[in-house]
């Protein structure tokens, strides 16, 4: 067989088999002359460094950067935005770890594109912890706060 | 035989309407060399949003990366300012815009472009002429809207002002895809005319889905260059594919120059970039008449739809949008691009949950309406006048830069042999937002194979502990 290099459209079917077979712990593939074979690191050695989003089905799959399950009770990102913790930098934050919560209490303002968006916390509860810092850029979806729920 | 020539933005404008400006410097290097071999006229590399993100969320020293890419880059680079008020939507006094267009010449910038929001070219003459003196060619943008002012007539007048200010390249600039080809086939042949020999470029954007067919009616105008994007970077709200216009321009009859291999191996590359950031690729836009009513940015009005919901009047949407379309009338038809969209949108919701028009009016309104930020397309309506009572002493009629006092004397004795870079920075920004910059650049790479980025995409991710890639007779296994 003519050795060939690998090209950007054999990386692309290589990454493509690897993500939809996200929930294997194994898996072997065969794309034209390309054959893939994966293990997760959840495979044969249970015990090791297994993060959890190998083993979790799609849907309940935890979130790369933030290692928060997706259906934890969590106040989320509304936009893709700054998000502000206190209506000014001398004010003091809206809410802190411990801090009681209604469906329509404000727990901080995200801005984009110059506008102020107030943030409410959607659900009531004890905000359980604060993951975002102040002035830092979130994405739409992203847990802002855990919440225990009442 | 005649030649239609081209300005890429794959590394400014095209990630800033796809991927939210998030491009890093690092995720540029590696394919710089094969850019250069595309056969672009000019490289834009530098624009507002690039240098707000670079600061804000990337942080990376924009002035850094500016240098580092004229370095590397063969083909002669563009950066974009907004004329007086450069990176951001303030205005700036005239010192400190002539020291940012010295600080670019010096870091290696080619041609330096600008534009304002309001096209009052009163904002571009101390940018001009800084950026002249410091030796880089002039483009000057008009930036294009539907208005009943904002006629050919008006696009030629404005022509006509930058070439007195002796741009070397004028642009039509068309912030929000608005251009169709039936305008086109009139402005452009105008433009042309008004721009007598100096050369006319379009940068138009794809959200109306027509911007090809617009390039089309300018290649056929006469235009001398048009900016685009690899095509995996292209169309949506971004600008048409390089390839695709290359291709209208080539079966009309002109030479384009453009290099088809290069082209295709910086599209693999950044299809590739795509799939390993989880960043969007662009999608060609449907034909959409709404963009075409109240013309405000799609990215505003999502944001506007949240900010609505969470003050339970969500469904008077569609109210406010009518509205903002008889703000602008009233204001005398500014362009809906920041900040103005804001300031329109704005005062929109306060007209509609006031139930009474103007009854506030925001200072930035105010200010706007005064004159401060420039000349108005159109006078302002009686309506709107009879509300806002602006006194005498209010208005400003002169060039807006002259009213601000000089920066660099303070700025200078309170960084007493900082060097122009950070003098600029500290002038644009909270000191407190500067400090993550001079953290250490990271190693760029200037070269990679699909290879690497396969050994490098399998070892970030922590799920695998054992690949085994066989192809071509090639084995590679990867083990933690």
């Amino acid at each position: 067989m003519a050795s060939r290099e690998l090209s950007y459209q054999d990386l692309l079917k290589i990454a493509e088999a690897i993500r939809t077979a996200s929930h294997f712990s194994e898996f072997r593939l065969k794309v034209g002359d390309i054959e893939v074979n994966v293990r997760r690191a959840n495979g044969a050695q249970a015990g090791s460094h297994a993060p959890v989003e190998a083993k979790a089905a799609p849907e309940q799959r935890v979130l790369a950067t933030t290692g928060i399950p997706a259906d934890a009770p969590a106040v989320r990102a509304p936009m893709v935005g700054t998000f502000y913790r206190a209506s000014a930098p001398d004010a003091p934050p809206f809410v802190e770890a411990g801090s009681k919560v209604e469906p329509g209490t404000v727990v901080g303002i995200i801005e984009v594109m110059k506008l102020m968006n107030q943030v409410e916390a959607g659900l009531s509860g004890v905000v359980k912890e604060v993951l975002v810092g102040n002035a830092q850029s979130v994405e739409r979806g992203q847990p802002l706060m855990l919440i225990d729920p009442v | 035989m005649k030649r239609f020539g081209f300005v890429d933005v794959t590394l400014r404008d095209a990630h800033q309407c796809l991927w939210g400006t998030r491009m890093t410097t690092a995720m540029m290097t590696p394919i710089l060399e094969e850019i250069d071999r595309c056969g672009y006229d000019t490289i834009n590399i530098l624009g507002g949003a690039v240098f707000d993100v670079c600061v804000r969320y990337l942080h990376e020293d924009p002035f850094a990366r500016v240098k580092l890419l004229c370095e590397r880059l063969r083909t002669p680079t563009d950066a974009l300012t907004r004329g007086q008020s450069l990176y951001t939507f303030e205005l700036f006094p005239d010192d400190v815009v002539e020291l940012n267009a010295k600080v670019l010449a010096k870091l290696g910038v080619k041609v330096f472009t600008v534009y304002d929001a309001l096209n009052d070219n009163r904002n571009l003459e101390s940018s001009i002429k800084a950026g002249r003196e410091a030796g880089m060619k002039i483009n000057g943008w008009l930036t294009y809207t539907l208005s009943p002012v904002h006629t050919d007539a008006y696009y030629v007048a404005r022509a006509k002002e930058l070439v007195n200010l002796k741009s070397d390249i004028l642009c039509i600039k068309d912030p929000t895809g608005l251009l169709t080809p039936e305008c086109g086939r009139t402005l452009f042949p105008a433009v042309v005319r008004a721009a007598g020999r100096t050369p006319v470029q379009l940068h138009s954007h794809c959200q109306s889905g027509l911007a090809p067919e617009v390039y089309q009616v300018a290649i056929e105008s006469g235009f001398a260059h048009g900016y685009t994007a690899s095509e995996p970077l292209a169309n949506g709200a971004s600008l048409p594919a390089t390839e695709e216009i290359a291709a209208r321009a080539e079966r009309l009859g002109f030479k384009t120059g453009m290099n088809r291999k290069a082209l295709q191996r910086v599209a693999d590359y950044f299809r590739w970039l795509c799939v390993r950031e989880d960043k969007p690729a662009g999608v060609p836009a449907k034909y959409d008449p709404a963009l075409y009513q109240h013309q405000i940015p799609g990215g505003m009005i999502s944001n506007l739809r949240y900010q609505l919901q969470t003050m339970k009047i969500e469904h008077r949407l569609p109210e406010i949008l009518e509205e903002a379309a008889r703000v602008r009338k009233d204001l005398g038809y500014p362009i809906a691009v920041s900040p103005f969209a804001q300031y329109i949108v704005t005062q929109a919701v306060l007209n509609v949950v006031q139930g009474e028009r103007y009854k506030t009016i925001p200072d930035e309104v105010r200010k706007y309406a005064a004159g401060y930020y420039g000349r108005l397309a159109a006078p302002l309506s009686g309506d709107f006048l009879d509300r806002i009572d602006l006194k005498e002493k209010d208005l400003v009629s002169n060039r807006p830069g002259e009213n601000l006092k000089p920066w660099l004397p303070r700025l200078r004795r309170e960084l007493p042999g900082a060097p122009d870079e950070e003098l600029l920075l500290v002038a644009f920004y909270d000191r407190k937002l500067l400090a993550p910059l001079s953290k250490p650049q990271p190693h760029y790479s200037f070269r990679t194979t699909p290879l690497a980025e396969l050994a490098g995409w399998l070892a970030q991710r922590r799920d695998i502990e054992y690949a085994h890639i066989r192809f071509a007779g090639t084995e590679m296994t990867f083990s933690s």
